[in-house]
């Protein structure tokens, strides 16, 4: 009996295991963070979408090759662009000399503002949030949240930060009280608004520039990227998209 | 109330769908540590000096260092370093099973130091080799007697597994977390996410208590 659970056991583990990525010559994967609407997300039958998505999607059709898209952890994002588990990172992703140093950059083709998002009923204005004591959220690795903690004590500021895993998940602590307000690019806090009872309160930092990240090898994969990136928004279905999500 | 309803009657099927990445990483995980752990605790408790200080380092080696700490260490960096490209799932299996093979090997341990020196000692005095000893005799019974134990390690892995969406495997965790940042339903999604995990932990228990039942050997307890 033994014997017979542990062939079945090992078939079903090594069929399982069989998923290691391939990246043949013209197939890439795009890794995104899949909990970033509206530029990355999952949706309900369980595919990946969003305006990046489907950007990335379009230029693969134009420029000639695969794509698939692979949600992976932010944090872990970078290293799993050198690790090459990834080949590259279209994903609302802010230009930043610091990441710079580690990997390439597309020419930008997305700007956003960064917003603070709280409490629709909240009276709360930059001046009190950045300098009234309050409890800020912003997510993990990302300019926002580095630029209000570079700047806290260069300005005098007074407020707490507090690091989240995803944008949606500040929101859910400005909700439940646990944060005053929650600072993000503005699209997502749009996103956010349209859904929850919360409002975007001011803006605040600087502008940030979205690209896409490849490694510092691929010189190749950076060119075709930024020329199917011209080519996108030369074409009608870069409006259409801007007017699907609302970025 | 009817939003959060829709959001989760659609939401169930793609979580459903995470079930399977779960299976395969725990149960992968669970032989894995099997596997590895049966020799480990023989090591430990038959071998000679150097063998229990090299079985002791692995041990607390995988027991000091938290799962998640372990994940990011070995999926970005030590994998990557030794040109060993693997899946998310992939490299959670193994993550997770080296992990679990020290535990098991504890588990296992316990029960072979659980018989009495006498089996030992008949079996030597039949002209059993050591190794014979420990294959046909001491390891029989040890092994039905870490049930209980292994069960235990059944549970725990399969709430370890959730750790894994930090790879990038979409399992059960992760495919919340998907719908919760679109939907914004986080404290729904998470209620179903656990009463899943409950329903997986509780069916695997029983059935583990089934084959406890099945193989249980006369004269131990209360049989």
């Amino acid at each position: 009996m033994f014997k017979k659970i542990s062939v079945i056991a090992s078939v079903a583990v090594t069929l399982g295991l069989m998923q290691a990525p391939a990246t043949a010559a013209d197939k890439f994967v795009n890794g995104i963070d899949a909990n970033f609407p509206p530029f990355a997300y999952v949706d309900k039958a369980g595919k990946p979408g969003g305006f990046d998505v489907d950007s990335v999607d379009w230029i693969a059709k134009r420029m000639g090759f695969e794509v698939s898209h692979q949600p992976v952890d932010w944090d872990g994002i970078i290293p799993s662009l050198l690790a090459k588990k990834i080949d590259f990172i279209c994903s609302g992703m802010s230009i930043t000399e610091e990441r710079a140093k580690r990997v390439n950059f597309t020419d930008a083709y997305w700007e956003v503002k960064n917003v603070f998002v709280v409490k629709a009923d909240s009276g709360l204005t930059e001046d009190d949030l950045l300098k009234g004591g309050k409890r800020i959220g912003v997510q993990q690795g990302t300019p926002e949240g580095d630029w209000l903690r570079d700047n806290k004590d260069k300005n005098g500021w007074n407020f707490t930060l507090r690091y989240y895993d995803s944008s949606p998940m500040a929101v859910e602590d400005v909700l439940n009280g646990r944060i005053d307000a929650a600072g993000m690019n503005d699209a997502p806090a749009k996103d956010a608004a349209s859904k929850k009872p919360v409002k975007v309160a001011a803006t605040f930092g600087k502008i940030d520039t979205f690209g896409c990240a490849v490694r510092k090898e691929d010189t190749a994969l950076l060119k075709t990227l930024n020329d199917g990136y011209k080519a996108l928004m030369a074409d009608t279905f870069w409006q259409g998209l801007i007017e699907k999500y609302e970025p | 109330m009817q939003h959060t309803l829709e959001v989760l009657i659609e939401a169930v099927p793609f979580l459903l769908g995470g079930v399977g990445t779960t299976l395969v990483i725990v149960v992968g995980g669970m032989l894995l540590g099997l596997v590895l752990g049966v020799p480990l605790a023989v090591g430990q408790v038959y071998g000679s000096a150097p063998v229990r200080r090299a079985v002791g380092l692995y041990v607390w080696f995988f027991r000091g260092i938290p799962i998640l700490v372990l994940l990011f260490l070995f999926y970005y960096g030590l994998f990557h370093l030794i040109g060993l490209n693997l899946s998310a799932v992939s490299a959670a299996v193994l993550v997770l099973g080296m992990t679990s093979a020290a535990y098991q090997s504890q588990i296992f341990r316990g029960s072979i130091l659980s018989l009495s020196l006498g089996q030992f000692r008949a079996a030597s005095a039949l002209g059993m080799s050591d190794a014979q000893a420990i294959w046909a005799i001491i390891l029989p019974q040890a092994l039905r007697l870490s049930l209980p134990g292994w069960s235990n390690e059944y549970s725990i892995m399969l709430k370890d597994s959730a750790l894994v969406f930090v790879l990038g495997a979409t399992e059960i965790m992760a495919r919340t977390h998907f719908v919760a940042s679109r939907e914004y339903q986080h404290m729904p999604l998470y209620i179903t996410a656990a009463l899943l995990y409950f329903l997986l932990t509780w069916a695997g228990v029983r059935a583990l208590r089934a084959l406890e039942s099945r193989v249980a050997i006369r004269g131990y307890g209360r049989t």
